[in-house]
Protein backbone atom coordinates (compact mmCIF):
# COMPACT_ATOMS: atom_id res chain seq x y z
CA UNK A 1 0.00 0.00 0.00
CA UNK A 2 1.49 3.33 -1.15
CA UNK A 3 2.24 5.62 1.85
CA UNK A 4 0.33 9.13 1.71
CA UNK A 5 2.64 12.11 1.57
CA UNK A 6 2.67 15.88 2.77
CA UNK A 7 1.87 17.20 -0.84
CA UNK A 8 -1.34 15.09 -0.84
CA UNK A 9 -2.85 16.04 2.40
CA UNK A 10 -2.25 19.53 1.76
CA UNK A 11 -3.81 19.23 -1.67
CA UNK A 12 -6.61 17.77 -0.22
CA UNK A 13 -7.12 20.64 2.54
CA UNK A 14 -6.94 22.70 -0.09
CA UNK A 15 -9.72 21.15 -2.28
CA UNK A 16 -12.25 20.99 1.31
CA UNK A 17 -11.21 25.17 1.61
CA UNK A 18 -12.02 25.66 -1.89
CA UNK A 19 -14.54 22.94 -2.54
CA UNK A 20 -16.38 24.61 0.16
CA UNK A 21 -15.49 27.99 0.05
CA UNK A 22 -13.89 28.28 3.31
CA UNK A 23 -12.70 31.62 2.70
CA UNK A 24 -11.85 32.10 6.33
CA UNK A 25 -9.76 29.29 6.93
CA UNK A 26 -6.19 28.11 5.85
CA UNK A 27 -4.86 24.52 5.52
CA UNK A 28 -2.90 24.88 8.59
CA UNK A 29 -6.43 24.90 10.20
CA UNK A 30 -7.33 21.51 9.22
CA UNK A 31 -5.35 18.77 11.22
CA UNK A 32 -4.71 15.74 9.07
CA UNK A 33 -6.33 13.33 11.29
CA UNK A 34 -9.10 15.61 12.67
CA UNK A 35 -12.72 14.64 12.26
CA UNK A 36 -14.01 16.14 9.37
CA UNK A 37 -17.80 15.87 10.70
CA UNK A 38 -19.45 16.58 13.75
CA UNK A 39 -17.26 17.79 16.84
CA UNK A 40 -14.40 18.07 14.08
CA UNK A 41 -14.59 20.47 11.41
CA UNK A 42 -18.27 20.43 11.74
CA UNK A 43 -19.05 19.62 7.74
CA UNK A 44 -22.30 17.97 6.71
CA UNK A 45 -24.00 15.75 4.19
CA UNK A 46 -24.52 18.52 2.01
CA UNK A 47 -20.49 19.21 2.33
CA UNK A 48 -20.09 15.69 2.13
CA UNK A 49 -21.63 16.11 -1.59
CA UNK A 50 -19.59 18.85 -2.94
CA UNK A 51 -15.99 16.88 -1.54
CA UNK A 52 -17.61 13.90 -3.84
CA UNK A 53 -17.66 16.12 -6.63
CA UNK A 54 -14.56 17.62 -5.67
CA UNK A 55 -12.39 14.47 -5.55
CA UNK A 56 -14.32 13.39 -9.18
CA UNK A 57 -12.94 16.42 -10.49
CA UNK A 58 -9.38 17.14 -9.28
CA UNK A 59 -8.52 13.96 -8.94
CA UNK A 60 -10.43 11.33 -10.77
CA UNK A 61 -11.88 9.02 -8.03
CA UNK A 62 -15.29 8.13 -7.67
CA UNK A 63 -16.96 7.67 -4.23
CA UNK A 64 -19.40 5.40 -5.12
CA UNK A 65 -21.97 5.08 -1.98
CA UNK A 66 -22.85 6.01 1.22
CA UNK A 67 -20.64 3.40 2.62
CA UNK A 68 -17.42 4.47 1.46
CA UNK A 69 -18.10 8.03 1.72
CA UNK A 70 -18.42 7.33 5.54
CA UNK A 71 -15.09 5.53 5.53
CA UNK A 72 -13.02 8.30 2.80
CA UNK A 73 -14.40 10.97 4.72
CA UNK A 74 -13.33 10.51 8.28
CA UNK A 75 -10.70 12.83 8.04
CA UNK A 76 -8.12 14.43 5.30
CA UNK A 77 -5.71 11.44 5.78
CA UNK A 78 -8.25 8.25 5.59
CA UNK A 79 -9.54 10.84 1.88
CA UNK A 80 -5.58 10.71 1.15
CA UNK A 81 -5.41 7.01 1.71
CA UNK A 82 -8.30 6.50 -0.45
CA UNK A 83 -7.09 8.24 -3.37
CA UNK A 84 -3.85 6.57 -3.17
CA UNK A 85 -5.62 3.75 -3.37
CA UNK A 86 -7.23 4.17 -6.09
CA UNK A 87 -5.06 5.95 -8.10
CA UNK A 88 -1.82 4.97 -7.17
CA UNK A 89 -0.57 8.11 -6.70
CA UNK A 90 2.40 9.55 -4.38
CA UNK B 1 -22.67 45.62 -7.33
CA UNK B 2 -25.41 43.41 -7.71
CA UNK B 3 -28.40 43.17 -5.55
CA UNK B 4 -29.23 41.65 -2.02
CA UNK B 5 -30.88 38.76 -0.85
CA UNK B 6 -32.37 38.27 2.61
CA UNK B 7 -32.97 34.12 2.78
CA UNK B 8 -35.14 32.98 5.86
CA UNK B 9 -34.44 29.47 6.66
CA UNK B 10 -37.12 26.43 7.77
CA UNK B 11 -37.45 24.58 10.21
CA UNK B 12 -33.53 23.98 12.49
CA UNK B 13 -32.72 20.75 12.78
CA UNK B 14 -31.59 20.68 16.77
CA UNK B 15 -32.29 22.78 19.43
CA UNK B 16 -29.64 26.03 19.31
CA UNK B 17 -26.27 25.88 21.27
CA UNK B 18 -27.14 29.65 22.92
CA UNK B 19 -23.85 29.04 25.38
CA UNK B 20 -23.49 32.30 27.53
CA UNK B 21 -20.47 32.93 25.52
CA UNK B 22 -22.08 32.80 22.27
CA UNK B 23 -21.81 36.55 20.68
CA UNK B 24 -25.26 36.57 20.13
CA UNK B 25 -26.14 37.14 23.92
CA UNK B 26 -23.92 40.20 24.09
CA UNK B 27 -25.95 41.53 21.34
CA UNK B 28 -28.48 44.38 22.33
CA UNK B 29 -31.14 42.91 20.35
CA UNK B 30 -30.96 39.57 21.77
CA UNK B 31 -32.24 40.55 25.07
CA UNK B 32 -34.58 43.21 23.81
CA UNK B 33 -36.32 40.48 21.49
CA UNK B 34 -36.88 37.64 23.86
CA UNK B 35 -38.08 40.43 26.74
CA UNK B 36 -40.66 41.14 23.65
CA UNK B 37 -41.88 37.80 22.91
CA UNK B 38 -41.95 36.56 26.72
CA UNK B 39 -44.90 38.89 26.65
CA UNK B 40 -46.70 36.69 24.15
CA UNK B 41 -45.49 33.31 24.61
CA UNK B 42 -44.57 30.75 27.15
CA UNK B 43 -41.83 29.72 25.33
CA UNK B 44 -37.88 30.17 26.46
CA UNK B 45 -35.22 30.74 24.06
CA UNK B 46 -32.56 30.25 26.49
CA UNK B 47 -33.74 27.00 28.09
CA UNK B 48 -35.27 25.77 24.86
CA UNK B 49 -38.35 24.82 27.02
CA UNK B 50 -41.96 25.89 27.22
CA UNK B 51 -42.78 27.24 31.16
CA UNK B 52 -45.21 24.92 32.59
CA UNK B 53 -45.77 22.78 29.28
CA UNK B 54 -44.16 19.48 28.10
CA UNK B 55 -44.34 20.61 24.01
CA UNK B 56 -42.98 18.63 21.61
CA UNK B 57 -39.61 19.25 20.03
CA UNK B 58 -40.98 20.46 16.74
CA UNK B 59 -42.86 23.09 18.17
CA UNK B 60 -39.91 24.55 20.08
CA UNK B 61 -37.65 24.43 17.20
CA UNK B 62 -40.32 26.20 14.93
CA UNK B 63 -40.47 29.18 17.31
CA UNK B 64 -36.79 28.90 18.41
CA UNK B 65 -36.17 29.14 14.68
CA UNK B 66 -38.70 32.16 13.94
CA UNK B 67 -37.31 34.09 16.95
CA UNK B 68 -33.40 33.53 16.14
CA UNK B 69 -34.23 34.67 12.56
CA UNK B 70 -35.54 37.77 13.44
CA UNK B 71 -33.00 38.91 16.15
CA UNK B 72 -30.38 38.44 13.15
CA UNK B 73 -32.67 40.41 11.04
CA UNK B 74 -32.85 43.13 13.22
CA UNK B 75 -29.64 42.99 14.45
CA UNK B 76 -28.17 43.62 10.56
CA UNK B 77 -31.50 45.88 10.36
CA UNK B 78 -29.73 47.96 13.17
CA UNK B 79 -25.94 47.79 10.93
CA UNK B 80 -27.57 49.38 8.14
CA UNK B 81 -28.28 45.71 5.76
CA UNK B 82 -31.27 46.44 3.75
CA UNK B 83 -32.41 43.57 1.38
CA UNK B 84 -33.31 44.29 -1.99
CA UNK B 85 -35.38 41.12 -1.91
CA UNK B 86 -36.26 38.20 0.50
CA UNK B 87 -36.67 34.72 0.25
CA UNK B 88 -37.59 31.96 2.31
CA UNK B 89 -37.23 28.04 2.82
CA UNK B 90 -40.40 26.40 3.79
CA UNK B 91 -41.65 27.46 7.38
CA UNK B 92 -39.45 30.58 6.85
CA UNK B 93 -42.01 32.66 5.64
CA UNK B 94 -43.58 33.65 8.82
CA UNK B 95 -39.92 35.31 9.57
CA UNK B 96 -39.82 36.75 6.09
CA UNK B 97 -43.10 38.32 6.02
CA UNK B 98 -42.29 39.63 9.71
CA UNK B 99 -39.16 40.88 8.02
CA UNK B 100 -40.41 43.06 5.59
CA UNK B 101 -43.38 44.15 7.64
CA UNK B 102 -46.21 42.34 6.11
CA UNK B 103 -47.42 41.33 10.13
CA UNK B 104 -45.61 42.48 13.09
CA UNK B 105 -43.34 40.26 14.74
CA UNK B 106 -45.85 39.71 17.45
CA UNK B 107 -48.13 38.17 14.83
CA UNK B 108 -45.48 36.38 13.14
CA UNK B 109 -44.74 34.81 16.67
CA UNK B 110 -48.66 33.94 16.78
CA UNK B 111 -48.52 32.14 13.20
CA UNK B 112 -45.63 30.23 13.94
CA UNK B 113 -46.89 29.34 17.33
CA UNK B 114 -50.30 28.61 16.05
CA UNK B 115 -49.77 26.67 13.35
CA UNK B 116 -47.04 24.38 14.95
CA UNK B 117 -49.73 23.44 17.59
CA UNK B 118 -51.56 22.36 14.95
CA UNK B 119 -48.41 20.80 13.50
CA UNK B 120 -47.69 18.93 16.30
CA UNK B 121 -51.23 18.28 17.05
CA UNK B 122 -51.70 16.20 13.15
CA UNK B 123 -48.09 14.64 14.10
CA UNK B 124 -49.79 12.75 17.13
CA UNK B 125 -52.60 11.76 15.44
CA UNK B 126 -51.69 10.84 12.10
CA UNK B 127 -48.05 10.47 12.21
CA UNK B 128 -45.60 10.84 9.30
CA UNK B 129 -41.93 11.31 8.38
CA UNK B 130 -39.32 12.76 6.43
CA UNK B 131 -35.85 11.97 4.73
CA UNK B 132 -32.96 14.38 3.34
CA UNK B 133 -31.45 12.23 0.01
CA UNK B 134 -28.64 13.68 -1.07
CA UNK B 135 -26.72 12.25 -4.13
CA UNK B 136 -29.01 11.12 -6.89
CA UNK B 137 -30.56 13.29 -9.51
CA UNK B 138 -34.54 13.84 -9.79
CA UNK B 139 -35.70 11.11 -12.00
CA UNK B 140 -34.12 8.74 -9.03
CA UNK B 141 -35.99 10.25 -6.17
CA UNK B 142 -39.22 9.97 -8.79
CA UNK B 143 -38.30 6.48 -9.05
CA UNK B 144 -37.90 5.89 -5.93
CA UNK B 145 -41.15 7.22 -5.01
CA UNK B 146 -43.07 5.14 -7.86
CA UNK B 147 -41.63 1.84 -6.66
CA UNK B 148 -42.76 2.83 -3.44
CA UNK B 149 -46.55 3.44 -4.69
CA UNK B 150 -49.01 3.31 -2.09
CA UNK B 151 -46.87 4.87 1.30
CA UNK B 152 -48.12 7.90 0.11
CA UNK B 153 -44.31 9.62 -0.53
CA UNK B 154 -44.08 13.12 -2.38
CA UNK B 155 -41.19 15.32 -3.32
CA UNK B 156 -41.64 18.00 -0.32
CA UNK B 157 -38.69 19.95 -1.39
CA UNK B 158 -36.23 20.54 -4.78
CA UNK B 159 -33.76 21.92 -2.91
CA UNK B 160 -31.18 21.13 -5.91
CA UNK B 161 -30.00 19.34 -8.98
CA UNK B 162 -28.78 16.60 -6.08
CA UNK B 163 -30.83 17.79 -3.06
CA UNK B 164 -34.38 16.75 -2.25
CA UNK B 165 -36.67 16.00 1.06
CA UNK B 166 -39.09 13.25 0.77
CA UNK B 167 -42.09 13.31 3.08
CA UNK B 168 -45.11 10.73 3.80
CA UNK B 169 -45.56 7.82 6.40
CA UNK B 170 -42.83 6.69 8.46
CA UNK B 171 -42.37 3.12 6.77
CA UNK B 172 -42.52 4.64 3.69
CA UNK B 173 -39.78 7.03 4.49
CA UNK B 174 -38.04 4.13 6.02
CA UNK B 175 -38.05 2.04 2.88
CA UNK B 176 -37.39 5.13 0.51
CA UNK B 177 -33.95 5.52 2.29
CA UNK B 178 -33.06 1.77 2.26
CA UNK B 179 -33.94 1.74 -1.24
CA UNK B 180 -31.80 5.68 -2.14
CA UNK B 181 -28.57 4.33 0.02
CA UNK B 182 -28.95 0.82 -2.12
CA UNK B 183 -29.12 3.54 -4.95
CA UNK B 184 -26.04 4.61 -4.24
CA UNK B 185 -27.14 8.40 -2.57
CA UNK B 186 -24.25 9.85 -0.73
CA UNK B 187 -26.55 10.21 2.04
CA UNK B 188 -30.20 9.71 2.97
CA UNK B 189 -31.27 10.33 6.77
CA UNK B 190 -34.56 11.13 8.43
CA UNK B 191 -35.42 14.48 9.30
CA UNK B 192 -36.57 15.57 12.63
CA UNK B 193 -39.93 16.02 11.86
CA UNK B 194 -43.35 13.78 12.89
CA UNK B 195 -45.62 14.98 9.85
CA UNK B 196 -45.49 15.02 6.34
CA UNK B 197 -45.09 18.47 5.91
CA UNK B 198 -45.13 20.03 2.31
CA UNK B 199 -47.25 16.96 0.87
CA UNK B 200 -50.66 16.74 -0.03
CA UNK B 201 -51.29 14.58 2.95
CA UNK B 202 -51.36 18.33 5.25
CA UNK B 203 -53.51 19.89 2.77
CA UNK B 204 -56.35 19.01 4.96
CA UNK B 205 -55.06 21.70 7.26
CA UNK B 206 -55.58 24.57 5.06
CA UNK B 207 -58.82 25.99 6.04
CA UNK B 208 -57.83 25.52 9.97
CA UNK B 209 -54.69 27.57 9.02
CA UNK B 210 -57.15 30.34 6.91
CA UNK B 211 -59.47 30.39 10.20
CA UNK B 212 -56.36 31.80 12.80
CA UNK B 213 -55.50 33.77 9.61
CA UNK B 214 -58.46 35.85 10.01
CA UNK B 215 -56.99 37.67 13.55
CA UNK B 216 -53.82 39.08 11.45
CA UNK B 217 -53.77 41.65 9.20
CA UNK B 218 -51.52 41.41 6.08
CA UNK B 219 -50.27 44.54 4.86
CA UNK B 220 -48.04 45.39 1.54
CA UNK B 221 -44.43 43.60 2.36
CA UNK B 222 -41.95 46.77 2.29
CA UNK B 223 -39.50 44.60 0.89
CA UNK B 224 -41.16 42.11 -2.25
CA UNK B 225 -41.16 38.45 -1.19
CA UNK B 226 -40.20 35.84 -4.01
CA UNK B 227 -43.06 33.17 -4.13
CA UNK B 228 -40.84 29.83 -5.06
CA UNK B 229 -44.36 28.65 -6.86
CA UNK B 230 -44.49 31.79 -9.18
CA UNK B 231 -41.10 32.73 -8.63
CA UNK B 232 -42.97 36.52 -8.39
CA UNK B 233 -43.01 38.18 -5.83
CA UNK B 234 -46.25 37.60 -3.72
CA UNK B 235 -48.65 40.45 -3.52
CA UNK B 236 -50.41 41.15 0.03
CA UNK B 237 -53.85 39.44 -1.31
CA UNK B 238 -52.01 36.20 -2.24
CA UNK B 239 -50.51 35.59 1.46
CA UNK B 240 -52.97 33.87 3.04
CA UNK B 241 -53.30 32.22 0.54
CA UNK B 242 -49.62 31.46 0.83
CA UNK B 243 -49.89 30.73 4.11
CA UNK B 244 -52.37 28.08 4.16
CA UNK B 245 -51.23 25.94 1.63
CA UNK B 246 -47.89 26.15 1.79
CA UNK B 247 -47.69 23.04 4.05
CA UNK B 248 -49.32 21.23 1.83
CA UNK B 249 -47.11 22.20 -1.54
CA UNK B 250 -43.44 21.68 -2.55
CA UNK B 251 -40.84 23.76 -1.61
CA UNK B 252 -38.82 24.71 -4.97
CA UNK B 253 -36.42 26.49 -3.22
CA UNK B 254 -33.87 25.59 -6.65
CA UNK B 255 -35.80 27.30 -8.87
CA UNK B 256 -36.06 30.38 -6.42
CA UNK B 257 -32.45 30.95 -6.39
CA UNK B 258 -32.09 30.09 -9.76
CA UNK B 259 -34.61 32.98 -10.62
CA UNK B 260 -32.92 35.70 -8.18
CA UNK B 261 -29.51 35.02 -9.78
CA UNK B 262 -31.15 35.76 -13.04
CA UNK B 263 -32.99 38.76 -11.43
CA UNK B 264 -29.27 40.49 -10.54
CA UNK B 265 -28.78 39.05 -6.92
CA UNK B 266 -25.14 38.37 -6.03
CA UNK B 267 -25.29 38.00 -2.58
CA UNK B 268 -27.42 35.83 -0.84
CA UNK B 269 -27.54 36.42 3.20
CA UNK B 270 -29.05 33.71 5.65
CA UNK B 271 -30.80 35.42 8.12
CA UNK B 272 -30.68 32.31 11.04
CA UNK B 273 -28.43 30.24 13.19
CA UNK B 274 -27.53 27.83 10.78
CA UNK B 275 -26.07 27.71 7.59
CA UNK B 276 -27.94 25.41 5.80
CA UNK B 277 -29.18 27.33 3.42
CA UNK B 278 -26.03 28.54 2.30
CA UNK B 279 -24.49 25.18 1.50
CA UNK B 280 -27.79 24.43 -0.93
CA UNK B 281 -27.37 27.91 -2.84
CA UNK B 282 -23.42 26.85 -3.04
CA UNK B 283 -24.60 24.07 -4.94
CA UNK B 284 -26.68 25.69 -6.91
CA UNK B 285 -24.05 28.72 -8.63
CA UNK B 286 -20.61 28.41 -6.86
CA UNK B 287 -20.26 32.05 -8.21
CA UNK B 288 -22.53 34.08 -6.38
CA UNK B 289 -21.17 35.28 -2.24
CA UNK B 290 -23.22 33.53 0.49
CA UNK B 291 -22.88 35.09 4.29
CA UNK B 292 -24.90 33.45 6.98
CA UNK B 293 -25.74 35.41 10.32
CA UNK B 294 -25.05 31.60 11.99
CA UNK B 295 -21.60 31.74 11.13
CA UNK B 296 -19.76 34.90 9.45
CA UNK B 297 -21.84 37.55 10.28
Amino acid sequence: MAEVNSELIEKLKQLIITRLKLADMTPNMIEADAPLFGDGLGLDSIDALELVLGLEKEFGVIIPDAEVGKKVFQSVRTMAQYVLDQKGMV
Amino acid sequence: MGRIAFCFPGQLQEGPALEDSHSLRRNPHFEEWLKRASRQTDFDLLNFSFKGEEAGYNLKLQISTYLLSMIHFFRLRAEGWVPDIITEHSMGIYAALAASRAISFEEGLFITESIGRILEREGTSSGGAMASILGLPFGDVEKIRQDLDGFGLSIANYNGSMHFVLSGNEEGIEKAIALALSRKAISATRLTFNIALHSPALSALSGEIEALLKRVEIRSPRYPILNHWTVRPLKREEIKGFLSQEIGQPVYWDRCVERLIQEGVSRFVEIGHGVTLSKLIRWIDRDVETISTGDRL
